[in-house]
Formats: C-alpha cells, structure tokens, sequence
C-alpha cells in the first residue's frame, strides 16, 4: 500500500494526480455516450482537429494560449463535423476523414515553423502531465464541471436520442442540435486534455471507460460507474507507475503515456472477466 | 484508437535508459547539486569532489533540446541544493517549466556567466545566441570558475576544497588549450576547414583558426541511400571546398559513408570515431569525460585533416 | 366497430408529399375521427410511412393540407404519438423496459427537468395496458421481438395521445403479444383516441379498424374496410402483385 501512496508525497505529483482523476472522471462520464452513440471515430476526428487550435494558441500566446485556441477549434470542428455527419453526400465516413487529416496536417505544418518544433509536438500530441500547474488544474475543473453540467441538464434527451432517433425526431427534438452538444462535449474533453495526455491519447481517455463498463454492466448506471472507476484507477496506477519506474529503476516510462496504457490493461481485465461469465453462464 | 494505444505503448517505453538511476539523495555531509548536462555534471563532479552528490538529468546521447522531464528527475530538481544549467537557450524548453513544477525555489546556477556569447544560427533555437560554448577550453575554464564561485557560496564549509578542485581542473583545462593549439597547429593551413553536419563548433574553431565550412551532409541518419543526383551535388561541394575530411555526429548507413568517400576522394568521419558534438559519451568511456571527449575530438580532425598528433 | 365516433382528429385535404423536389405521394384525402383506427396498406415504397411522418410534420406537404387535431402537424405534435417499428431499434443497448417507457414523458416533463411521481405512474399504467409489467426492470433487449413491440407502444400510451400513429407493429409479432397489442390499442380508442397504423395484414385491418386507406404513390381509396379491401381496389393498389382466390379472398404480395 505504501508503495501506491509514496510517489505523492510532493507538489508535483500531487497536481499530476489531481490532474488525471479530474481529466479521467469526466472523459469517462462522456466515454458512456461515445461507446453507446458509438462515436469513437467522431471523437478520434475531433481530437485531430482540436491540434490546429493548440498550435495557434501556443503561437499567439504562449502555453497559456493553448487552451483558448484550442477551444475556438473544438467550436468549430464540432460544427464543421456535425454538419457533415447530418449529410451523406460522400459518405461519411469519407469527408470526416478528410477533415481529420487535412486539419491535423496544418497544425503540423504550423507547428514545424517552429524550431522548438518536435518538443512542442510531442507535447502537444502526448501532453506533459507532469509539469502540470495549478491554473492548468482550474482550467481542467471549470471545463470538466461545465461538461458535467451540460450532460446532467441534457441527459435524458440524449439518452432518448441515442437510443431512438427516429422516436426523438417524432418526438420533435432536434436531433442536429442534440448531437452538436454532445459532438461539443467530446470537444471540449479534448481541450481539458491537451496540457495533461495530449490530443493522441485523450482518444483512449474518451473510449476505453466507457467500453469496460460496457462489457461489465448491462444498465447505464453500472457502466457509468465502472467507467469512471476504471479511469480513476488508472490515473492512480499508471502515475505510481511511472513514477516508481523513474525513482526506483531508472526506467523511463513517459507518465501519460503509461496511464493510457494502464487503461488498456484494466480493459483487458473487464474482458477477461466479461468472457468468464459468458462461459460460466 | 489503436493508434493512439501504440503511441502510447511506443512512447511509455521509449528511451528505456540502462538500468540503476542516480541515487536520488547523497549521503547527509554532502550537498545535492542537479546538473543538466553531461558536460556541466562532469564539471560539477570535478569541482565537488566528495562534498557534492551529483545528479545528472541528460543522460549520454539524449537530445538536449527535447526532453521531457522524468519524475525522478523532477523529485531530484525538488529535493535539490542547487541546480546548474549550461545556458545560453540550451535548456530553454524545459528546464523553466520542470524547475516551477518541482517547486524549487533556489538559484539555477547559469555556468555561461562571464563568457562571450557566439551569435547563434538564426534560429529560434538559437536566439540566445550559439549555445555550445564549451569546446572552446577558454569558456570551460570561465565555466569552472561560475560553478566553483556557485558552490563556494552555497557551501562556504567546502570552501578549501572547491577551490583547490577548481584550481586542479582549471589547470587541466589550460593544458588541454595548448595541447589542442599544438595539434591544430600541425595541420596543413590549406587543410584547416571543418565540414560537420552540426553547428557545434562555432567556438572551437574560433579559439583555433579553423574555417568552419558548414553543413553539406544532408539527414544522412534518416534516408539509407543517397540519389543519384543528391551523391553528385555532394561530390562537387566537396571538391569545391577542398576539404579532406567530412565529419558526421552519429552513425551513417555503412554504405552512405562508403559511397561518399570512394565517388568524392575524402574520408568520412562517423560511427564510433564521430565528433561529440551535444554532449558525452557513455559513462566509463573515453568520451565519457569533458576531457576525454575534446581530446578525441581534436584528435579525430587533426588526423583526419592530416596533422600531427 | 360501430361505436359512435369522436371529433375528426386528423383531416387529410387532397394532401401530395414530397421529399425536396420529388413527390412520392399524392392525393391523399379522407379523415379519422375520435375513436376509430385507419389501417394504411399498400405495398412496400408506397409511401406509408412518409405519410406518416408528414402527420408528424416532418415531410413537406407540397399541395393540399394535413390537419393534426384541429391544427398544423408541428404544433399538433405534443399529442400526436409514434410508434416505430421494434426492429430499428438497437437491442443490446443498456436500458431497461421501464426507461424505455419513461421517455414516453421525456417531452412532457421538458428540458432541464427530471421525471416525476405522476410520470412514473403514468409509465408504469401504460406498461401495465400492454400487459408487461412485470419486465419492467429487465433490460429492454432480452424480451421478445412481440414484448418489444408492445412496449414501444407502452411508450406512446404514457404520453397520453389523442392521435397515435403505428408504422408495421404486426409484423413478425408472435400471437400473444398480437393480441395485447389489439386490446391496448383498444382501450385507448374506447378513451376517444384517433388511431392510425401501417399494415401489411389484411385479416387484422378487417379484424380491428374502421377505415381503410389504401396508397401506391398516389390514394387508390379511402373509406370503410369492407367497402374498400375488395379485391378490384386491392389489385389497384398493389398492382399485378394480388392474386384473387375463390370467392372475395384476395392474396396480395408484399
């Protein structure tokens, strides 16, 4: 137990933690709606396109820009992809990719202009999350909380729309704008998430919760909780982890990254635990 | 997503280092002192002695300018005495952010105090000017001097000591110079130019006369061929400078290095005898020291250019 | 089937349909009143249930007229239910029969608010009218594809319609769930209930409503069943695609 409680003794550790159990418990709260609309490639997109906004907010102003820029782009790739996935013209699947790729490469070109160009990159995409300030720590709340809010408002409606759309529609809700709020909030996850994991792994952030509780629990309340103690439980691992490597073992494991990959572990887990119960059954 | 589950696998595990990390605190009669790079922990160590612990947090062969600080590397920044950085922008993307992190609220010691700063490459990079000021001895001696100045103030106990480390070290340093300027001195005048494919050595040449050429190697280290047309516009800028020799950083491709020296008649430079351009080889090494790594590095170029040494 | 009749709850006025420039039903005309059931037949891609998404509002009416309770299909909506069919919904997802039916209230109880006591019992009355009660908390995709209908309809009943609108609940749904599915829509008929379902199933259409509208692309007719499902019109309707037995049966292919 004391081997899971020692890496905290300091500040740092201490923000980096408060950190991933903000960032995890609310990606996972939104990770429910992603694996059950299933929106994991709309999510994928958005955290492709979010990367442009990072980079011209880094630009303009500094690590302080970031989060500003970043935003103004979950705005408008959200729009942009809601919009696109309303029509099928081409087929969906199609202009979204389109859409990632071509944003993605203009945050990269913007980003080689610089010639810090591949520490700011691997930040950018893998995030640095323990150099993690308390501002960075508000930041994370306020948009964690306003996520939170958005989905406790609007939950039923979305739960009826993804569900049902054809009913939802019948119903008179409007289903662009319903799927345009949530779109937004997968977005804004991604903007919480760049200082901490960076715009790559957010995506395991916003799917892998959700899909462990999904395999665990059949009614929404189980998976929810399961989710998000699936990701609370691998901030937690996957810093002591990482730090213990570091300390103990002169063994470098990039702290983020090993989060993600404890989360991947713990779904291996939850499958093995789904499949055993398929077989006791 | 399966990507980003190999990214973050990839990167967990990039730069698995050797095992065994510095121990993170000395012994309760020494001071724990953080050193960035190699060269200045080699510098740190030398003018310490047993009164310092030092911590080393670029280890060999890790690029200065991208790092990402490790945990163990942040506690030992927090749990520090004093932390020095070789300066000049060299550290400029981490060291900040990981030292506010940790919360250590000392003084960052900046070793390049004192020493004329080189105009830089024009880069932002480089805006701080040209950061590789230790390949001249005469800057390491100034940078000696900063540390031991730096130590003496924070532990006025060791005084005796630090000094007369310094004045040990500084003596070293005096006679790598002029062992350097001999050597250098050996070559043919003709034959005084450096082709690198890294601007490390704006100082050293200036120190001893060398017409630095530039770069003309492209990324050797990521293409396996070279084209046909990239080989002949090689060639020809070789011939045009003349130069015998063209020194890489790093391990070429054996058969880039090959073709290159047999279609332009010059020698080529890398692998285990490339320059140390960044930083130090592996500890234990002869490149492993400040000392050992500048006099395989003079020793390379003179006898690749044809002097005596 | 000849109680008296209500109030005309839904009045078609020579009504064409279109989706963008292209018009996929024509003149549609005739009404339902309180209290009856209008049966909708017509082979497949006759446009029945784009008529019954123009009753929604959500197809243009290009010509003509369609009156939702007195009113235009959009501001009619709140009172006016649909029923879709049970297989496009996704069965694995995680939400139980009891749910399923409380969205029924989801428009009533409005945005920002959660359900309340009387919602919950309305929910609850209306999955006891289909004779499910007792599934309440199972999850909604291990009942039956019949269970699964009726509890859809459960879902419109909570909402307390005065026109409900059913696009195919009958098909493929097992004897059992057939006739729940007949005596709720029964009961809500008898409550003064307008009531418009979608069919392929001749003998449930004489069995159970009052009036026939028979569609191919354009009303072929529009009145009493047994005026209407002859085999004459029938054969119109469907095209070559009825076969006629001995006697007034008719087989017509779907």
């Amino acid at each position: 137990m004391r081997y899971l409680l020692e890496p905290f003794g300091s500040p740092f550790m201490q923000r980096a933690l408060a950190e991933a159990l903000l960032l995890g418990a609310v990606a996972a709260v939104v990770s429910v709606f992603v694996v059950l609309r299933r929106l994991s490639f709309v999510a994928d997109v958005l955290t492709h396109t979010v990367f442009p906004g990072v980079v011209i907010g880094f630009v303009v102003a500094g690590t302080s820009g970031i989060v500003w820029g970043a935003s103004v782009f979950a705005v408008l790739s959200t729009v942009l992809i809601t919009v696109l996935a309303g029509r099928s013209r081409v087929t969906e699947d199609a202009s979204m990719a389109i859409v990632l790729t071509g944003f993605f490469a203009v945050g990269v070109v913007l980003v080689s202009r610089q010639t810090s160009f591949t520490s700011d990159l691997t930040a950018f995409l893998f995030g640095r999350i323990l150099t993690v300030d308390r501002q960075q720590l508000v930041v994370t709340a306020v948009i964690g909380a306003a996520v939170l809010l958005l989905l406790g408002l609007l939950g039923k409606e979305l739960l009826f729309r993804a569900f049902d759309p054809a009913g939802a529609e019948a119903r008179g809700y409007r289903v662009l704008a319903l799927d345009l709020v949530l779109n937004l909030v997968v977005a804004l996850v991604v903007v919480a998430a760049v200082r901490a994991v960076g715009t790559v792994l957010v995506i395991a952030l916003l799917v892998v919760p959700g899909a462990a509780g999904r395999l665990l629990s059949d009614r929404l309340a189980g998976i929810t909780l399961i989710a998000v103690g699936t990701a609370l439980l691998a901030g937690w691992l996957g810093l002591v982890a990482s730090w213990q490597a570091s300390v103990n073992h002169g063994l470098r494991l990039a702290s983020g990254a090993t989060v993600v990959l404890v989360l991947v572990l713990l779904y291996g887990v939850a499958a093995a635990i789904a499949t055993a119960r398929k077989v006791r059954a | 997503m399966v990507a980003a589950v190999v990214a973050a696998g990839l990167l967990a595990f990039a730069g698995c280092g050797s095992g065994g990390s510095d121990r993170a605190a000395g012994r309760s009669d020494q001071i724990d002192v953080v050193a960035t790079t190699p060269v200045v922990a080699d510098f740190v160590r030398n003018v310490g002695g047993d009164r310092v612990h030092v911590v080393q947090i670029l280890k060999p062969g890790v690029d200065p300018h991208d790092y990402e600080a490790s945990p163990a590397d942040i506690q030992a920044i927090a749990d520090a005495d004093l932390v020095v950085k070789s300066g000049v922008g060299l550290e400029a993307t981490w060291l900040d952010e990981t030292v506010s992190s940790a919360g250590y609220g000392g003084e960052v010691v900046d070793a390049s105090r004192g020493v004329t700063i080189r105009q830089g490459n024009g880069t932002d990079e480089q805006a701080a000017g040209d950061p590789h000021i230790w390949h001249d001895p005469a800057d390491a001696r100034i940078m000696v001097g900063d540390i031991a100045a730096a130590l003496v103030a924070k532990d006025p106990a060791g005084k005796a000591g630090y000094e007369r480390n310094a004045a040990t070290y500084d003596a070293k340093l005096a006679a790598l110079d002029a062992e350097n300027e001999a050597e250098i001195g050996s070559i043919p005048v003709e034959q005084r130019k450096l082709v690198t494919n890294h601007d490390a050595f704006g100082y050293y040449c200036a120190r001893y006369g060398i017409r630095f050429v530039g770069s003309i190697i492209p990324s050797f280290d990521t293409s396996a061929e070279l084209s046909g047309k990239e080989l002949s516009d090689l060639v020809a800028k070789i011939e045009q400078t003349g130069v015998r020799a063209v020194f890489s950083e790093s391990s070429l491709p054996p058969k880039t290095a090959q073709t290159v020296a047999t279609e332009a008649g010059v020698q080529v430079v890398e692998g285990e005898d490339a320059l140390y351009a960044d930083g130090l080889g592996p500890v234990g090494s002869p490149g492993g020291t400040y000392l050992g790594a500048e006099r395989h590095n003079t020793a390379t170029i003179v006898k690749a250019l044809g002097g005596r040494v | 089937m000849s109680e008296p009749t209500g109030p005309v709850l839904l009045r078609f006025d020579h009504a064409s349909l279109a989706y963008g420039r292209a018009r996929v039903v024509e003149d549609v005309h005739g009404s339902v009143h309180g209290g009856e059931a209008v049966a909708l037949i017509g082979p497949n891609g006759a446009g029945k249930s784009t008529l019954l998404r123009a009753v929604l509002g959500l197809v243009d009416v290009v010509s003509g007229r369609i009156e939702v309770l007195g009113s235009t299909p959009a501001r009619a909506r709140r009172e006016v239910a649909y029923v879709p069919q049970v297989d496009t919904l996704d069965a694995q997802f995680p939400v139980s029969v009891g749910q399923v039916v409380l969205m029924g209230r989801y428009r009533d109880v409005g945005w920002l608010r959660r359900p309340g006591v009387r919602d919950r019992a309305l929910a609850d009355d209306a999955l006891e009218a289909v004779g499910l009660a007792e599934r309440k908390d199972d999850r909604f995709g291990t009942l039956s594809g019949g269970q699964r209908q009726r509890v859809l309809l459960a879902r419109a009943i909570a909402q307390q319609p005065r026109l409900l609108l059913l696009d195919e609940p009958f098909n493929g749904v097992d004897a059992v769930s057939q006739q729940a599915l007949l005596a709720a829509l029964r009961r809500l008929q008898d409550d003064g209930a307008a009531v418009v379902v979608s069919t392929h199933d001749l003998a449930l259409a004489h069995l159970a409503c009052d009036e026939v509208c028979l569609l191919n692309k354009h009303q072929v007719a529009f009145g009493p069943t047994e005026a209407t499902l002859t085999p004459e019109l029938l054969r119109a309707a469907y095209g070559g695609q009825a076969l006629e037995l001995a006697g007034d049966s008719v087989i017509v292919a779907r």
